[in-house]
């Protein structure tokens, strides 16, 4: 069976809502994670600020994060890394998987924030 | 009877802050010590006097206090507790994942809900495991500030319905994660705390009209909570002794107003009175004079003594009113009057033809009462932690919830039933009263102490998520740390009474806005006997023992001080 890993910043939740203002982008994402197990994935997500051991026990991740915190979330399939720095979409969470990417949810377009900005600590 | 009578093994002090909490519970523990029984008292106040009180160097675990055989304390301090829950959770990983991770994870355990987690987890270690207090035959809780209490004791429910139903891990458990194997301590405490066979809670208030109605409202929410085993204390029964004093008899007046109108729920009460006492709490000699039914008067008037008394507050108001605009903020623990200073000083400045709003973050919200008739160009607002938590899910839900699927909207409905979100929510509604002080004045009456702080706490925690993100911010969030600094736009006023308690807990306070990087602009010292002309031999003793107190403030680092005497 094909496993998602996804090793999120230290943040307080995984919607967002905890931030000053939420952000779109991790409210999807959130969404889209649900679809994929829906879809027959094994997703694991970490949060840096309550599951170290997770980044700490996985040398790979242990590299990235030692050239940046940047380049948080890392996401990697069936232990290898296919993105860092960047939520995917969940076109491109499907093509990683190799799924069929619908139904697709759609985020009310206002222009600024249809996904996190690599800088972005997205919480 | 001076002190309730305790017949069930675990007893809680609730009350508006300043009623006395501290000082009944502990002179309730010390007579209960001295009966023979063995007595642990527990503070969760984060602006604990319980030390003082005692006069003992308390820890988190029971220290035995001397001079008391059979009495012990223990004071969790939430920040501390809060501290130790962070280094627990990020310690061990220190020197294994880089610097910058552990400054990211330690950022996320610096807000005021690891706070508030780590004091609830001390609290039910207590409550929930009997092993922890097995060698006590009473545990007497001296809990927070109201607002504060209410959020501890509404806790237990709100965090086991949350786990519950939490699936996955995915959602925002936050800080809490840590904590989820404790699910059974949790559970007792809940059972603990609305079994009547087990607990007894004891609403403490003043026989004044602003605390009685505190204490019927806390009353209420813990009815609905399922704590029905409750005792009013009255603390601070005046009576004067002959009559012709103005003071004293508009004193007595206004304690029997009071308590003639006093709620029907809190008047149905088991009750006890506990006299006005003119020398303050502190110290064991103190307490036990507490719980005796009378106390001995002076036997005549002795003259209070002549210091050179600090002025009223127009000197203040000309100075604030000289910067056109602004924000002032009253602080300074409950019931030392910052609703009435901050009042008294919107008033001021609108009759100087400024226009000024006045709002409060005060969970009792008096403002409205303080402020009597209308004056032109003064606005009053309240922020209603409620309402704010009400508008913030619902612009959430609008923003984010529209293009989610079914599952999607379940889970953000989820996130945003977290204890977090009340907290942002009211951030928000703060940010936005400081900015309206770009073109008016806007004096905010701050909540209690320790909530004054986890809020300005909060603000620095989120003040520094907005330079670290990107994404969309109200310009009105992200000003405000530096504007709250800055002592040409917001001035602080720290309210204090002429007694040892409450000078020290503002000194306290000033300490912690120093840390915030922030220096008060006056301290006001509220309600003095000592200026109000009393002859009345108990109310001139109570004088006489302000003089050190105000002596004190007016060395405070600001250099301004103003007194406002106890008026008939």
């Amino acid at each position: 069976m094909t496993k998602l890993d996804v090793y999120d910043p230290a943040m307080c939740c995984s919607t967002g809502v905890c931030g000053p203002e939420v952000d779109p982008a991790l409210v999807a994402f959130a969404a889209d994670l649900k679809w994929l197990a829906e879809q027959g994935i094994t997703v694991q997500r970490y949060n840096l600020g309550t599951e170290p051991q997770a980044f700490a026990a996985n040398p790979q991740v242990l590299k990235e994060m030692e050239a940046g915190m940047d380049r948080l979330p890392i996401l990697a399939v069936d232990g290898h890394i296919v993105s860092t720095g960047i939520y995917l979409t969940r076109d491109q969470l499907a093509a990683k998987l190799g799924l069929a990417a619908k139904p697709k949810i759609t985020i009310k377009a206002d222009g600024s924030s249809s996904c996190c900005s690599p800088k972005s600590g997205c919480c | 009877m001076a002190l309730p009578s305790v017949d069930i093994r675990i007893l809680f002090f609730t009350g508006k802050g300043g009623v006395g909490k501290t000082s009944l519970s502990c002179a309730t523990g010390l007579a209960l010590a001295e009966a023979g029984r063995q007595v642990l008292i527990v503070s969760t106040d984060p602006a604990s006097n319980l030390d003082e009180v005692l006069g003992a160097t308390l820890s988190q675990a029971p220290t035995a206090i001397p001079g008391a055989p059979g009495l012990f304390a223990l004071n969790i301090d939430p920040e501390a507790a809060a501290r130790d829950y962070r280094e627990r959770m990020v310690g061990p990983y220190r020197g294994i994942l880089p610097a910058a991770a552990i400054a990211s994870m330690e950022e996320q355990f610096s807000g005021a809900c690891t706070v508030e987690i780590a004091a609830f987890d001390e609290f039910a270690k207590l409550l929930g495991d009997p092993a922890a207090t097995t060698d006590f035959d009473h545990v007497i809780f001296d809990t927070a500030p109201t607002g504060h209490t209410l959020r501890l004791l509404t806790l237990p429910s709100a965090w086991t319905e949350f786990i519950a139903s939490s699936t996955g891990g995915a959602s925002c458990l936050g800080p809490l994660a840590g904590l989820e194997k404790q699910k059974a301590l949790y559970a007792a405490t809940v059972a603990q705390l609305a079994d009547a066979g087990a607990t007894t809670l004891v609403l403490v208030s003043r026989p004044e009209h602003s605390a009685l109605r505190e204490a019927e409202r806390t009353r209420g929410e813990l009815a609905e909570l399922g704590v029905t085993n409750l005792r009013l204390a009255l603390n601070g029964v005046f009576t004067a002794a002959k009559p012709g004093d103005a003071i004293a008899e508009a004193m007595t007046a206004r304690g029997r107003q009071a308590l003639a109108a006093m709620p029907p729920g809190l008047a149905r009460l088991p009750r006890t009175d506990t006299p006005f006492l003119p020398r303050g709490t502190v110290g064991l000699d103190s307490l036990r004079a507490m719980g005796a039914d009378r106390i001995s008067a002076p036997p005549s008037y002795l003259p209070m003594p002549e210091i050179a008394m600090p002025g009223g507050l127009d000197a203040l108001v000309a100075e604030i009113a000289a910067a056109g605009h602004g924000v002032v903020m009253t602080m300074g623990k409950g019931g030392v009057g910052k609703t009435s200073v901050a009042a008294a000083v919107a008033v001021a400045l609108a009759r100087l033809g400024h226009t000024v709003t006045l709002s409060t973050t005060d969970p009792a919200a008096h403002v409205q009462d303080a402020v009597e008739g209308k004056v032109p160009g003064l606005t009053v607002t309240r922020i209603d932690p409620e309402r704010e938590v009400a508008a913030y899910r619902d612009e959430v839900l609008a923003k984010a919830g529209g293009g989610l699927d079914m599952a999607g909207r379940a889970m953000l409905e989820e996130d945003l039933r977290s204890p977090c979100t009340e907290e942002i929510a009211v951030f928000r509604a703060f940010s936005r009263t400081v900015d309206e002080g770009k073109d008016r004045f806007v004096i905010l009456d701050t909540a209690p102490t320790g909530h004054t702080i986890l809020l300005l706490d909060a603000a620095e925690a989120y003040h520094r998520e907005v330079l670290r993100t990107q994404a969309e911010m109200p310009d009105a969030v992200r000003s405000l740390l530096p504007r709250l600094r800055d002592p040409a736009f917001t001035r602080t006023i720290i309210v204090t009474l002429a007694e040892a308690t409450p000078v020290h807990e503002a000194e306290r306070l000033q300490a912690d806005l120093a840390r915030a990087g922030i220096t008060p602009f006056a301290w006001v010292v509220n309600q003095s006997l000592l200026a109000s002309g009393t002859t009345d031999p108990l109310l001139a003793q109570r004088g006489t023992y302000e003089v050190p107190f105000i002596e004190r403030v007016v060395g405070n680092p600001s250099r301004r001080t103003a007194l406002i005497p106890w008026t008939a």
